[in-house]
């Protein structure tokens, strides 16, 4: 039996529909894709540059006009970040911060989600003491007294410390002080 | 339909996608609240954030905290609804945000810092110029060899993004972030 004159082909429905499909899914992908892609850089020239120390920390100088790394950066904080990767075991992060202004701890996923911050405020003075352990975590976890265990829903994290820069010169050595007690194992 | 003109259309269909989805990332404006010319994200640093607000904080402003640590602010236009540009002069004023502390910076329409030989890339908490009122007053613009400087310099003469970042903001914003009373900003002189 003849097809109508007027119906479009099938196989060319077909393809419209398929186009169609394609297009939509190489968008949905895109932006899926695209936090992921830009932290898994943003994780991994942390990692290249923070092995360089003994202490995993990755200490950038304050931003200016060269800083051509990470979009929008703050020039009045100072910051420290750690590539961390927990699959296999737990990150250990201390820090003895003697610093009287604002600072926070913030880390965050390798989807670029922010799952847990620490202030200044929130911490208080005592020694900070965590563990990062992954959600699937299957290695043993230790549980010393002193050490706060921290779930991340994935096996690669980022740190990211930040420290309110002040004007006076006093106040940036005692932020850059309490900066270097950073330590990621 | 030939197999190689199927296989072309398909290949543009993907193009079409991924071009689709940048030009929805970059070219249409967040979501968000208005407080003043200003819009804040409320979603921005949340593990709550839908997949467009996800990537357009990767794409420009990778590392946001949630609004309980900080309040993002973004000015794109000033009071008259004209875009902001580098080579025009600005001048904010208000109250002082109800934060813990803030700061206003100034970018490139790269979303980088501006170049300038005073090396001042922000006014804050701690620098802003106040009046006898103690209302907050400073001017962004264009570096002048005489005369009166900028607070925060700009250059060149494309498009010109201001951020105020509020660390800690007053529980009240936490919960109403367009309730701020955000600084006005209004053009200085005559804009080309």
């Amino acid at each position: 039996m003849s097809r109508p004159e007027h119906a479009p082909p099938r196989p060319l429905l077909g393809h419209l529909i398929g186009l169609l499909i394609v297009a939509a899914a190489a968008h949905a992908l895109t932006v899926w894709a695209l936090p992921r892609v830009i932290m898994a850089e943003v994780l991994r020239v942390t990692r290249v540059e923070g092995s360089a120390n003994a202490d995993g920390v990755l200490r950038p100088p304050p931003a200016d006009h060269t800083a051509r790394r990470i979009v929008m950066p703050s020039p009045d904080l100072l910051y420290a970040t750690c590539s961390l990767d927990v699959r296999d075991r737990p990150a250990q992060i201390t820090a003895n911060i003697d610093y009287q202004r604002y600072w926070s701890i913030a880390l965050y996923a390798d989807n670029s989600d922010n799952f847990m911050v620490r202030n200044d405020r929130e911490h208080g003075a005592r020694a900070l003491r965590w563990l990062i352990v992954s959600k699937d975590a299957r290695y043993p976890i230790p549980a010393p007294r002193d050490v706060e265990i921290i779930e991340a829903p994935g096996t690669k994290v980022l740190l990211l410390m930040r420290m309110l820069l002040p004007e006076d010169s006093a106040g940036r050595a005692a932020a850059e002080a309490a900066r270097d007690s950073l330590r990621c194992r | 339909m030939s197999r190689s003109r199927l296989a072309a259309l398909y290949a543009l269909a993907v193009i079409l996608g991924i071009v689709s989805a940048w030009l929805w990332l970059t070219k249409v404006g967040p979501s968000g609240v208005d407080a003043g010319v200003w819009r804040v994200n409320l979603l921005a640093g949340s593990t709550s954030a839908d997949a467009y607000t996800r990537a357009r904080i990767a794409l420009g402003a990778l590392l946001a905290l949630d609004r309980r640590e900080t309040l993002y602010y973004i000015a794109r236009s000033d009071e008259r609804g004209e875009s902001l540009r580098a080579d025009c002069r600005y001048r904010l004023s208000g109250p002082a945000p109800a934060a813990r502390w803030w700061s206003v910076t100034a970018y490139d329409e790269d979303f980088f810092l501006f170049e300038n030989a005073a090396r001042r890339y922000s006014v804050n908490g701690d620098t802003a110029p106040r009046d006898p009122q103690g209302q907050i007053i400073f001017d962004v613009g264009p570096e002048v060899v005489t005369g009166d400087p900028p607070d925060l310099p700009t250059q060149g003469a494309g498009a010109l993004l201001l951020t105020l970042r509020l660390y800690n903001p007053a529980l009240s914003l936490q919960r109403e972030p367009g309730s701020l009373a955000a600084p006005r900003i209004d053009v200085v002189g005559s804009c080309p």
